[in-house]
C-alpha cells in the first residue's frame, strides 16, 4: 500500500465500486478536494496565494468544505460567502470548527442568491486586495485539477468507452474528459444536470436538487466536450441515492444518485461499453434531509417511482421536480440562446 | 567469477570489497544494450510530491556495447577508442566503489550502437563498462548502484540497466519513480531515422512542460501502469502516440505526422520516439495474427514516401520472428 504524504492526499482520491458487470464508480469521500488543492497549490506557486494567507470564495457546498479542510492543515485564512436558503447546519457547524468565517446573505426567494454573493465577494477583494479568490466557475486549473482522476481511472480500468458526471462548474467533468479524450477520441461524456439549472439552456428557476446544476454559465463547462445531456428532478435523484444505499451500500450524496441513475441507464442500453461514473461525495451531510424518510415524505411528490428511462428532448425544456429527461447534445458548441439549441 | 575473498567484506574501508590491492582482479567482460528512444517521457510527481523528470526506455537488443576491463595496477584508465571518456570515468568510479581506487586498467568498447540520434550508445558503453568492472572484482552490482554510478560518471541516464522491465525512471537522478510490475508486452518496432545529421543528446536543453501536459503525463503514467499489467499493446501504443506529440511541441522531428499517420493506416498502436534524438518508431502488436502482412505494406508505404533509413526490431518476442 502506498503512504500517502498526508492524510488528505490519501482521502481526496476516490474508491471504485462496480455497479454493474460494465459499470464501474470513482466514489469520492469529497471530490472538490482535488480542485481546492490544486488550485490552492498553483496560486502559491504563482505568488498568488501567501504563507497563511487570505482566501475568499462564494460558496455553501463541497468546495468550500474542501477548501477549509485544506486551510485548516494549511494555515490559511478562509472566508466562505454563502445564502440562507443554501447552508445547512451540520456544514456550518463543521467549517466553523475548521476555523472558517462564514458570511451568509439573506435569500428569501431560495435562488442560491449567486449574484449577491458575487458582490459580496467583490467588496472582501477590493478591501483585502491580497486575497486570494479560488474562482471555481472560471479557473482553468479547476479542470486540471482532474489529471489525477484521469489517472485513477486509466491505471485502474484502462480505456473507458463512456464517462458520467454531473456538471456545477464543469470541472470534473470536462476536466477528466479532457485528457481522457485526449487518449481516447471516442469517449462518449455524458453530463448530468437538473431542472432549472442555466448549464444547457433552461431558464434559471428554483431547484430542490443543489450541488449540481448552476443559475449562471461557468467558463469551465465545454460545451463541445459534452455527447448528451441529461436532467434528473430532484425527486428520481433521491430515489437512486437511496437505492445506491440499498443496494450498494454506498452512502452517497443526491448528485451521486443523479448520475448513477444516468449511468446504469445508459450501461443497460451498451452492454458493450466500459462505463465509469463519477459518484462526487458521501451522505453525511444529506443525513437529516435525503436519506431521512420522514423529511422525504414530506417533499411534495414524493414517493415517486424511479422510471426506467428518460424522455428524450426534441427541444430543451425544462420539466417537473419528478421527470427526468435527455438531449442528444452531440458536442455543440456554447450557446447562449435557447432558441438556438434543438434538434430540428 | 570467482569470489576471491569475502573475508574482505567485513573489513572494507572506503569501497564495499577490496583494500586496494589489485591482485584480486581479473579481466571481466559487461554488456548493456541500446534503446530506440522512449514510450514514455516527461515529469512526473515522486514520492515526496516533488515533480521529477522521468522516462520509460524502449529497449533494443539487438545493437549492443561490450565492455572489456583489464585490470592494471599502475597509470590511469587507458579507454579504446580513446574519445570514450565517460566509460573511462564510469570504470573510475566503479573500481572506488568496490575499494580499489588505487588501481587502473584498459578499458575497450566494442558497440555497434550508432552515435548521437538517441540510441542512447553513450549510456550503453558507460553500463557495460560498469558491469566490465564489476565482474573484473568478481562482483553482481545491484542494478540500483549500476544507476547511481552511471548518473555520476553521464549526469543523465537512461533506464536500460533494468533491461526490459517497465520502470518509470527519473534520469537525471538515476533512480525508479515507479516500477510498473512486469515487462513491456511483446512488440515489433518499425524504427525510421528521420534526419541524417546526429544530435548531442546530452547538451539539449531540458523541454519545459506546462501545467496541462504536467497533468497529461500523470494520465499516461496511469495508462502504462494498466498496459503493462493487463500485457496490452494497444495501450503501450496509445501512451507512446502522446508522448511523442507532446514531444512534437519541444523537439519536432521532421515528418512527424506523415509517419504517424501511415502508421496508423497500417494498423500500428501506435508510435514513439527517441525524445531528444532523430528517431521514430511504429509500434506492432507482435502477437496479431497477419501482422506480418501489415507491417511489409507499412515498409513498403514508407518507401514509397522515400522513408529509406529503416530497422525493424522486437521486444519480448519469444524466437526471432523477424529474419
Ligand atoms: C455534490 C456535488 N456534486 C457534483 C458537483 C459538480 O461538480 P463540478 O463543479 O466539477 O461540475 C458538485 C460541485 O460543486 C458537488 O458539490
Amino acid at each position: 500500500m502506498k503512504i500517502q504524504r498526508d492524510f488528505l492526499t490519501a482521502y481526496e482520491l476516490p474508491r471504485p465500486a462496480r455497479l454493474a458487470s460494465n459499470l464501474y464508480a470513482a466514489c469520492f469521500p469529497l471530490m472538490k478536494l482535488l480542485p481546492a488543492r490544486y488550485i490552492l497549490e498553483r496560486a502559491k506557486a504563482d505568488g498568488k496565494l501567501l504563507r497563511c494567507g487570505k482566501v475568499a470564495e462564494t460558496t455553501s457546498g463541497t468546495l468550500g468544505l474542501a477548501l477549509a479542510m485544506l486551510s485548516a492543515t494549511e494555515g490559511f485564512k478562509l472566508t466562505l460567502i454563502s445564502a440562507t436558503s443554501l447552508m445547512d447546519e451540520p456544514l456550518m457547524s463543521r467549517l466553523r470548527n475548521l476555523g472558517t468565517h462564514i458570511e451568509i446573505i439573506e435569500d428569501p426567494v431560495g435562488s442560491g442568491a449567486q449574484r449577491e454573493r458575487l458582490t459580496r465577494l467583490q467588496a472582501i477583494l477590493e478591501e483585502q486586495p491580497d486575497t486570494f479568490w479560488p474562482r471555481q466557475y472560471d479557473n482553468p486549473d479547476n479542470r486540471l485539477a482532474y489529471g489525477k482522476l484521469a489517472e485513477w481511472i486509466t491505471r485502474a480500468f484502462g480505456q473507458v468507452d463512456c464517462l458520467v458526471g454531473c456538471v456545477g462548474s464543469g470541472g470534473s467533468l470536462c476536466g477528466t474528459g479532457e485528457f481522457l479524450r485526449d487518449l481516447f477520441p471516442d469517449l462518449i461524456l455524458i453530463a448530468v444536470d437538473t431542472h432549472h439549472s442555466v448549464l444547457f439552456g433552461h431558464e434559471p428557476g428554483p431547484r430542490l436538487l443543489r450541488g449540481l446544476g448552476n443559475s449562471l454559465l461557468p467558463a469551465n463547462l465545454h460545451h463541445d466536450l459534452i455527447d448528451e445531456v441529461h436532467w434528473v428532478g430532484a425527486l428520481p435523484a433521491f430515489a437512486s441515492t437511496l437505492q445506491l444505499y440499498r443496494e450498494h451500500a454506498l452512502f452517497m450524496g443526491p448528485t451521486s444518485g443523479a448520475a448513477t441513475l444516468v449511468a446504469n441507464w445508459y450501461a443497460r442500453a451498451h452492454p458493450d461499453a466500459k462505463i465509469v461514473v463519477i459518484l462526487p461525495d458521501e451522505g453525511h451531510r444529506y443525513q437529516h434531509t435525503i436519506h431521512d424518510r420522514a423529511w422525504l415524505a414530506q417533499q411534495e411528490g414524493w414517493p415517486v417511482r424511479l422510471p426506467d428511462a428518460p424522455v428524450t428532448l426534441e427541444r430543451i425544456t425544462e420539466r417537473s421536480e419528478s421527470e427526468w429527461t435527455r438531449f442528444a447534445w452531440a458536442r455543440m458548441p456554447r450557446k447562449t440562446d435557447r432558441r438556438d439549441i434543438d434538434s430540428s | 567469477m570467482i569470489w576471491k575473498n569475502p573475508a574482505a567484506l567485513s573489513e572494507a574501508g572506503s569501497g564495499v570489497l577490496g583494500i586496494g590491492d589489485g591482485s584480486r582482479l581479473q579481466v571481466g567482460v559487461g554488456r548493456a544494450m541500446g534503446h530506440h528512444g522512449e514510450l514514455l517521457q516527461g515529469v512526473f510527481e515522486g514520492e515526496d510530491g516533488r515533480l521529477l523528470r522521468g522516462l520509460v526506455t524502449l529497449p533494443l537488443d539487438r545493437q549492443q556495447s561490450l565492455a572489456t576491463f583489464w585490470p592494471r595496477d599502475q597509470g590511469e584508465i587507458r579507454a579504446r577508442p580513446p574519445d570514450r571518456k565517460k566509460a573511462a570515468r564510469a570504470a573510475a568510479l566503479t573500481l572506488a566503489h568496490l575499494g580499489f581506487s588505487r588501481m587502473a586498467g584498459d578499458l575497450t568498447i566494442e558497440s555497434d550502437i550508432p552515435v548521437g540520434h538517441g540510441y542512447g550508445s553513450s549510456t550503453a558503453d558507460v553500463i557495460a563498462t560498469i558491469q566490465a568492472v564489476g565482474s573484473a572484482a568478481g562482483v553482481a552490482l545491484r542494478r540500483s548502484t549500476i544507476c547511481r554510478l552511471a548518473i555520476t560518471a553521464e549526469g543523465a541516464s537512461d533506464a536500460i540497466a533494468h533491461h526490459d522491465q517497465a520502470v518509470l525512471f527519473a534520469h537525471r537522478e538515476g533512480k525508479i519513480i515507479e516500477h510498473f510490475g512486469g515487462e513491456l508486452p511483446p512488440l515489433i518496432v518499425i524504427g525510421i531515422q528521420t534526419d541524417f545529421s546526429p544530435v548531442d543528446t546530452l547538451t539539449l536543453p531540458p523541454a519545459h512542460y506546462d501545467h496541462q501536459e504536467i497533468e497529461q503525463f500523470r494520465v499516461l503514467r496511469g495508462l502504462l501502469y494498466r498496459a503493462v499489467r493487463q500485457q496490452d499493446p494497444v495501450l503501450i501504443g496509445r501512451v507512446a502516440s502522446m508522448s511523442a506529440h507532446i514531444s512534437q511541441r519541444h523537439l519536432p522531428k521532421p515528418r512527424f505526422d506523415q509517419v504517424a499517420q501511415l502508421a496508423n493506416t497500417y494498423g500500428a498502436c501506435g508510435v514513439q520516439v527517441a525524445h531528444s534524438g532523430t528517431l521514430i518508431g511504429a509500434l506492432f502488436d507482435a502477437d496479431q495474427r497477419g501482422i506480418g502482412t501489415h507491417i511489409a505494406r507499412f515498409v513498403r508505404a514508407l518507401e514509397r514516401n522515400s522513408l529509406h533509413r529503416i530497422t525493424a526490431f522486437t521486444v519480448n518476442v519469444d524466437g526471432g520472428i523477424l529474419s
